[in-house]
């Protein structure tokens, strides 16, 4: 084949002219709101007050992200959240792995039964769970606490089927050289199988940790306290009124702190997220 | 370090499916024992039951005097080159070769010392920074062979190793086996449906069909006086010539044969006790049946299909009942398909089969 024919060639964009003033305009859309919210951020509430097409009017400012470090209690939110988050993360991680490994490589009573039980996890919604779960902790009194609020996501049916899918995927022989290499059935898992499946890893971790800092049908439920809001929760609950009139400037520099972690997240894990959104078909 | 492996009445069962029955094998020390057969025939499943990677249903294996059925894997002494060689992707070629011997607690200093002699040995000590996705097929082989020397096994396990490579790697390949045998002076045990592969490397071949084994024989004895008719299918290229017999009696000395492609030709062969020429046949290698000078007396051949091999030339024809016939002839051989020519055997190279397949050979050949 000439290297003519593997060139990349940038016409093949230009002739898909339409895709791509479609896809600036979805961009746009997508990015409107939050262009908008950060706009208001730094603006002064009083300005706001006026009308929120002031955002587009000189003088701007950054009182609000000043009064989020002296007055709010965002900081402490914001600990929860990244507490609930990483905790929620590494659980989910842990626990799918091994599930994942055992599912995929060892023999033992029930193993399909039990997958085929796992994947139905997948299909009950957590509203249909959520009445039951609440009185379970209530009863045990993990209300208002990091366990409480880490514990019911760490059984993640998604997670284990996509750890026994990526280990399953792993050549046999290689576990075979490692049996003959006499290493320990954990041996194998630890320093062969575990380090094979890092990208399914990232995977699983990017969106646990999403997820469990956006979540906000449970933190809802189980923290009622204040100082155990999370981000979510405790933004929603600095709402002053339903047309929010007042303190606008200060809920969005809100939000927008809020965001942070997940844009920060999402930055340095571009490649994996793509990746895993696009099913593996980019690499 | 060599030593002699002894397989006793071993079958493998999966349920009902009985995919070896009752193999009996004695493998001495520093042997290059090869297994060959066809795909399905139970090969692979009796190395890795060698290795302990499959269970034995019934019998036992012994290595160096020492039954080792009932222990793991990597508690037999022995190492395995894997068909996809199985490298740790995540691991370096010097992290892939010491593997095993951290497992079993040997000194680090020691670790490195066999480290490098495999990797001079087997000439990539420039690679041992890399990692397995960095280096080329036959460069991954090598690897896989130095993470088995460096265990300094009581014996060399390979399943098909050279299948993944291209021809000319996989002819130096071989050539550098037979070398590293020789140097090692270790037993190898060595699967392959290649006979090629199976000819060149072993002291002795295993050959195995449906199950069981077929000859137990060194490449020779197996490619002159095959055991059965599969075996003398089997091994040699081109395929023996079969041709099926009508009638069989003694005369004088000599085994007169009738058969409706060749006539009646006389074998220096007694007829084997119980024998019926019913379903029995007659085998000769193509390199056995020659291409007679133009009307000179022979049996008639017409060419269909003509091979140019360089050095030798194959000629796929008829006889005149449409008994199938192959004959290699000298490579400046100017034969054309359609061609009719006159061809005469060698019929001291006559090979018989009984309907059972069991092969009865002329004395002294």
């Amino acid at each position: 084949m000439s290297t003519e024919n593997t060139t990349y060639r940038p016409e093949s964009l230009t002739a898909n002219r339409p895709l791509l003033w479609i896809a600036a305009f979805l961009s746009i859309l997508m990015m409107a709101p939050v262009a908008w919210i950060v706009g208001l951020s730094i603006k002064s509430n009083q300005d706001l007050m006026l009308g929120t097409e002031t955002v587009f009017q000189l003088p701007y400012t950054i009182a609000n992200y000043i009064n989020i470090l002296h007055s709010s209690q965002a900081f402490g939110w914001f600990f929860n959240s990244l507490v609930v988050a990483c905790g929620q993360t590494l659980g989910v991680l842990v626990l799918s792995s091994l599930a994942g490994y055992a599912f995929a490589r060892l023999e033992f009573p029930w193993r399909r039964t039990l997958f085929v039980i796992v994947l139905f996890g997948l299909a009950v919604p957590e509203q249909a769970v959520i009445i039951a779960r609440h009185q379970m902790f209530n009863w045990f009194g993990l209300h208002n606490s990091y366990i409480g609020l880490i514990l019911p996501n760490l059984s993640s049916a998604f997670g284990v089927f996509l750890m026994t899918q990526f280990f399953r995927a792993i050549p046999k022989e290689i576990d075979e050289a490692a049996l003959l290499d006499n290493a320990s059935q954990f041996r194998i898992f630890w320093k062969i199988m575990l380090p094979l499946t890092l990208p399914a890893q990232a995977t699983l971790g990017i969106f646990t940790f999403l997820y469990a800092w956006n979540d906000y049908w449970w933190p809802l439920i189980s923290a009622t306290r204040k100082e155990m809001f999370t981000l979510t929760i405790g933004i929603a609950s600095s709402q002053t009124n339903f047309a929010q009139s007042e303190g606008l400037g200060f809920l969005s520099a809100q939000a927008v702190f809020a965001s942070l972690p997940v844009l920060i997240v999402y930055l340095i894990f571009q490649r994996h997220i793509v990746t895993a959104v696009s099913g593996g078909a980019v690499k | 370090m060599s030593a002699s492996i002894e397989i006793t009445n071993v079958t493998k069962r999966y349920g009902a499916l009985t995919v070896l029955s009752d193999i009996s094998l004695a493998i001495s020390a520093g042997e290059f024992i090869v297994f060959l057969g066809p795909s399905g025939c139970g090969k692979s499943t009796l190395l890795r039951m060698i290795a302990g990677l499959e269970d034995v249903t019934e019998g036992t294996i012994s290595v160096d005097g020492v039954r080792v059925d009932t222990l793991p894997p990597g508690k037999r002494g022995v190492a395995m080159v894997f068909q996809s060689y199985a490298l740790y992707p995540h691991m370096t070629v010097a992290q892939n070769m010491s593997f095993g011997l951290e497992n079993i607690g040997v000194a680090k200093a020691e670790i490195e010392k066999r480290v490098r002699f495999a990797a001079d040995t087997l000439e990539i000590a420039h690679l041992l920074d890399r990692k397995p996705q960095k280096l080329s097929g036959g460069q991954r082989q090598r690897v896989a062979i130095g993470r088995a020397i460096v265990k300094e096994p009581k014996a060399f396990l390979f399943d098909e190793p050279l299948s993944n490579l291209d021809a000319a790697l996989r002819g130096r390949t071989r050539l550098e086996l037979a070398q590293l045998h020789g140097r090692l002076g270790s037993t190898m045990v060595f699967v392959t449906h290649d006979q090629v592969e199976a000819m060149t490397l072993a002291d002795r071949i295993v050959i195995m069909q449906d199950r069981r084994i077929e000859q137990i024989g060194t490449p020779m004895e197996v490619y002159r006086r095959p055991a059965t008719r599969f075996v003398a299918a089997f091994v040699g290229s081109p395929a023996m010539n079969f041709i099926p017999i009508r009638d069989a009696v003694m005369n004088g000395d000599r085994l007169s044969i009738d058969t409706a492609g060749l006539g009646t030709v006389s074998v220096p062969l007694h007829l084997p006790p119980g024998f019926s020429p019913e379903g029995a046949e007659l085998g000769i290698r193509a390199e056995d049946v020659s291409v007679a000078a133009a009307g000179a007396p022979g049996i008639a051949l017409t060419a269909e299909v003509i091979e140019r091999l360089g050095d030798r030339t194959l000629i796929y024809g008829h006889l005149e009942d449409g008994t199938k016939m192959t004959v290699e002839a000298d490579g400046r051989n100017a034969t054309r398909p359609g061609d009719r020519l006159t061809i005469v055997l060698d019929t001291s190279a006559l090979h018989l089969f009984d309907k059972t397949g069991a092969a009865h050979h002329p004395e002294g050949d």
